[in-house]
């Protein structure tokens, strides 16, 4: 029974796993970049959501949605500036950029944030409601819906709408999308701010049961990019399924060690995952 | 080369100046870790530079040299010097392990794949705490002033056996870089099926680069833990603190190049600890801030090093004056 | 009777549901010059890169001077003698001529004797005048035959070369050719893939057509041009059924 509580509570986290790591897949789907500092943009997704509820009294889920927009807007203009100037580089200079610029976020918002723990306090924090023999604690079920939510607008933003499906183009033929008239820079940009902007939102919908200071983005990132390349870089599926399962792993692995060995189940998935078959588990060679 | 006498004049330098200063003070505490970090840069210079493996985990044989040797000193008594022969085994053996499932891997993937590994070993070392002393560190026991013992009361000492093993591997990397060796790992770099279809084993050839890489590394570590005394798992496996300012040494510098990892390490390091002089006291971060936008500067302005920078502006000086 | 250079029987190659090589067999008993020709996609490529080691052959045999070599690594399989050129020229960009070379001969010498060995073959394919080049800065026939010489390098005994004489004027293709058949009165095996057909037709002791990854004809080339599969395979039924 724990195990099925376990399994229970590992899918609804991972939903919101899949969420963040949809926004790190995209990246790289769209761009070919890894952008190693992904957990900081989730980090201050965090921040903007926390002072939403401190001096806006918004309720975290919908403080999500703002932090969507700041992010994607950060991240717009950071890619446009920064980004864009080493997209045709060897990796060696996409990798350092991107690790530079995690320094520089998480030193940033300790400077203007202090280190300081701080967390929400919501009126459903600690409720859970039972069904059956299992417990589903409020906060977890609320953030799996927004992340449910969240996934079916990404769906009809890329399946649907003109943008998201030259973004789809951009990444599979940039050169052929760019013949097509497509701005190739401009879907770029896009992509880049949706995609830290979703893990942004992600951060923000489970900050009701986390605490959130400068150097949380360094938990999330196993997650996210286990997650990220069990499902195969840059593909969206496989980052939701790759997303649930790594809630599983998590969740289970918490079950069964103690806390700090936890994570290394999960880095143990990561290296074999890589070495076994670097394009992921789900779908096709990239 | 017509560098010799420059180069002459630098090592005369840098054998006489520690005479002039302090045997304990701050600036030859600085130079000594400058000289570690250069020789760490060179190790790294191997498969970044050589083979162009870009690793971000290289901390993981560092830590492993520290802790190996570390833990033969308190539990055998061994003599450091036997613990680096032991480290080099272990970062040898772990490279070699870790060059399986990393094999075919490059650019984007061998860093993460790097990363991990070196997470791992954090994880590990500190959760470990029976056999590693957990999150808490190992301390090195206390010796009197004894080269057998790599231990010293004073910093002047480990500078010269820093000195000597900054020599000792920039001496490997060149000659690596002219033996059949070097010029197969840059054809790898370049094209492996180029380099395969002409009879280039790449597997062997980027794992014997990796190894040694990584043997040298370790043995720095060994000299690290009796230089500081005392280490934890984050010190010496640190993503940020080791891996990466390893790697940001030598692109600095100039990736591939003998002197590169040198140049980047006397840049950076004394930079770093100015920067930590005047401006940790006013904020946490701030130093580590100036470090993250020093990197992106790099990588923007000119990701081959300042030494192609220095020419690149000298070339073009040259060209506006009239002649 | 002397064991063939190099010989295939029934090599087949799927990449998924396509079927790039399908029972593929030939020999090439002596040295000599073979030409290989067929339409585009008809698996030329394929079976160059099969031969090598860069893909493994899914059914079949091939042997070179006798011994087995599917599932060697190409590494393996250069050192035993069979190496080839590629078709969009792999240069060491970074690295000059004469290291490119170098790399090739450091298979069978020492760092130094490499050097001389390097240089030989640069002079052999005429172009040792521009060792000290970086490989970057060449023009597209420049590094189709500096790709030559460091195959040559390697001291193959069968060289298979894809299309080195794309791009090139009539004086150097003649320059080409000549060198071809030295190397054949040397004792090499080669087999060469080319559109021009005419070098092909007058080099070519003998040659295999391939479509669709099979092979469709094999003769001398003057049987070749009258053959009727090969004609409807490169001009279309209608033409075939004129002709």
């Amino acid at each position: 029974m724990a195990f099925i509580q376990a399994v229970l509570d590992g899918l609804m986290i991972g939903g919101v796993y899949a969420v963040i790591s949809i926004g790190l897949t995209l990246v790289f789907g769209v761009m070919g970049i890894v952008n190693f500092a992904q957990a900081e943009f989730l980090m201050l997704g965090m921040f903007v959501a926390y002072f939403a509820w401190a001096y806006l009294g918004l309720d975290p889920l919908i403080g999500s949605i703002l932090s969507f927009i700041v992010i994607f807007c950060i991240g717009f203009l950071v890619q446009r500036t920064l980004i864009q100037r080493v997209m045709k580089a060897p990796p060696v200079a996409q990798i350092f950029l991107t690790v530079g610029l995690l320094i520089v976020i998480e030193n940033l918002a300790l400077l203007a944030f202090g280190s300081s723990f701080r967390s929400v306090s919501t009126s459903y924090q600690t409720s859970s409601l039972r069904i059956g023999p299992l417990f589903v604690s409020v906060p977890y079920l609320a953030a799996f819906c927004m992340a449910v939510l969240s996934g079916f607008a990404l769906w009809l933003f890329t399946d649907r709408s003109w943008y998201g499906q030259a973004m789809r183009a951009t990444a599979q033929n940039p050169l052929a999308a760019r013949l097509m008239g497509i701005d190739v820079e401009r879907m770029q940009q896009i992509a880049f701010g949706l995609g830290v902007g979703l893990t942004a939102f992600g951060g923000a919908i489970v900050l009701p049961y986390f605490t959130v200071n400068p150097t949380v983005g360094s938990q999330f990132v196993v997650l996210m990019f286990t997650a990220v390349v069990l499902g195969g870089l840059g593909n969206v599926v496989g980052a939701v399924i790759g997303g649930l399962a790594v809630g599983v792993i998590q969740s289970l692995s918490a079950l069964l060690f103690p806390i700090q060995l936890q994570n290394l189940v999960l880095f143990l998935v990561f290296i074999g995952v890589l070495a076994l078959r670097p394009t992921g588990l789900v779908g096709s060679s990239r | 080369m017509k560098y010799w006498p420059y180069l002459l004049a630098a090592l005369a330098v840098a054998v006489l100046l520690p005479l002039w200063l302090a045997p304990s003070g701050y600036l030859i505490r600085v130079l000594t870790l400058a000289l570690l970090f250069a020789a760490l840069g060179q190790a790294w210079n191997i498969v970044g530079g050589l083979a162009n493996q870009i690793s971000l985990g290289h901390a993981a044989f560092f830590g492993l040299g520290a802790y190996t040797s570390t833990l033969l000193l308190i539990n055998f008594g061994l003599s450091p010097w036997i613990g680096m022969l032991a480290a080099a085994g272990i970062g040898a053996l772990a490279a070699f392990v870790l060059s399986f499932p990393t094999m075919r891997l490059s650019g984007h993937y061998f860093a993460l794949a790097t990363l991990a590994f070196s997470e791992v070993l954090r994880v590990l070392a500190s959760s470990w705490g029976s056999v590693t002393g957990g999150p808490a560190g190992l301390s090195v026991p206390f010796s009197p002033d004894s080269l057998l013992m790599l231990q010293f009361k004073s910093t002047r000492p480990y500078y010269y056996i820093i000195l000597a093993a900054l020599l000792i591997v920039t001496a490997i990397f060149v000659a690596i870089r002219r033996s059949a060796l070097g010029y197969r790992l840059r054809a790898v770099k370049e094209s492996i099926s180029a380099a395969e279809v002409i009879g280039v084993d790449t597997a062997r050839v980027k794992v014997i680069a990796s190894v040694i890489s990584a043997a040298l590394t370790a043995a720095l570590g060994v000299i690290y833990a009796q230089l500081t005394y005392f280490f934890d798992p984050d010190s010496v496996f640190g993503i940020i603190s080791i891996s990466i300012r390893i790697a940001l040494i030598t692109i600095l510098g100039g990736v591939g190049t003998a002197i590169g990892p040198i140049i980047g390490s006397f840049l950076i390091v004394p930079l770093e600890e100015l920067a930590n002089l005047l401006l940790s006291s006013r904020a946490a971060g701030l130093s580590q801030l100036f470090f993250g936008i020093l990197l992106i500067a790099i990588i923007l302005v000119q990701p081959r090093g300042v030494l192609v920078l220095i020419r690149n502006i000298v070339t073009r000086a040259r060209r506006r004056k009239p002649s | 009777m002397s064991t063939p250079l190099l010989e295939l029987s029934g090599v087949s190659k799927n990449f998924g549901g396509l079927r790039a090589l399908s029972d593929v067999s030939f020999r090439l008993d002596r040295p000599g010059i073979i030409g290989l020709i067929g339409p585009n996609g008809s698996g030329k490529s394929t079976l160059f890169n099969t031969l090598v080691g860069l893909h493994r052959a899914d059914k079949g045999t091939i042997l070179l001077s006798g011994t087995p070599i599917v599932g060697r690594k190409p590494h393996q399989i250069a050192a035993m003698g069979m190496t080839k050129t590629f078709q969009n020229v792999a240069l060491f960009m970074d690295m000059t001529v004469i290291d490119n070379v170098v790399v090739g001969a450091l298979l069978r010498n020492n760092v130094k004797e490499a050097h001389q060995w390097a240089m030989h073959c640069l002079e052999r394919v005429g172009l040792a005048a521009i060792a000290g080049k970086t490989a970057g800065e060449l023009s597209f026939p420049e590094r189709a035959r500096i790709e030559v010489a460091r195959c040559l390098a390697t001291r193959p005994t069968v060289l298979l070369l894809d299309e080195v004489m794309a791009a090139l004027n009539s004086v150097e293709m003649e320059g080409i050719m000549a060198l071809l058949r030295s190397l054949r009165d040397d004792g090499l095996g080669i087999i060469i893939v080319e559109h021009h057909m005419h070098a092909v037709m007058t080099l070519s002791e003998r040659i295999i057509v391939l479509n669709f990854g099979k092979k469709i004809a094999e003769g001398s080339p003057q049987e070749i041009s009258r053959h009727p599969d090969v004609v409807r395979a490169y001009l279309g039924r209608e033409y075939a059924a004129g002709a």
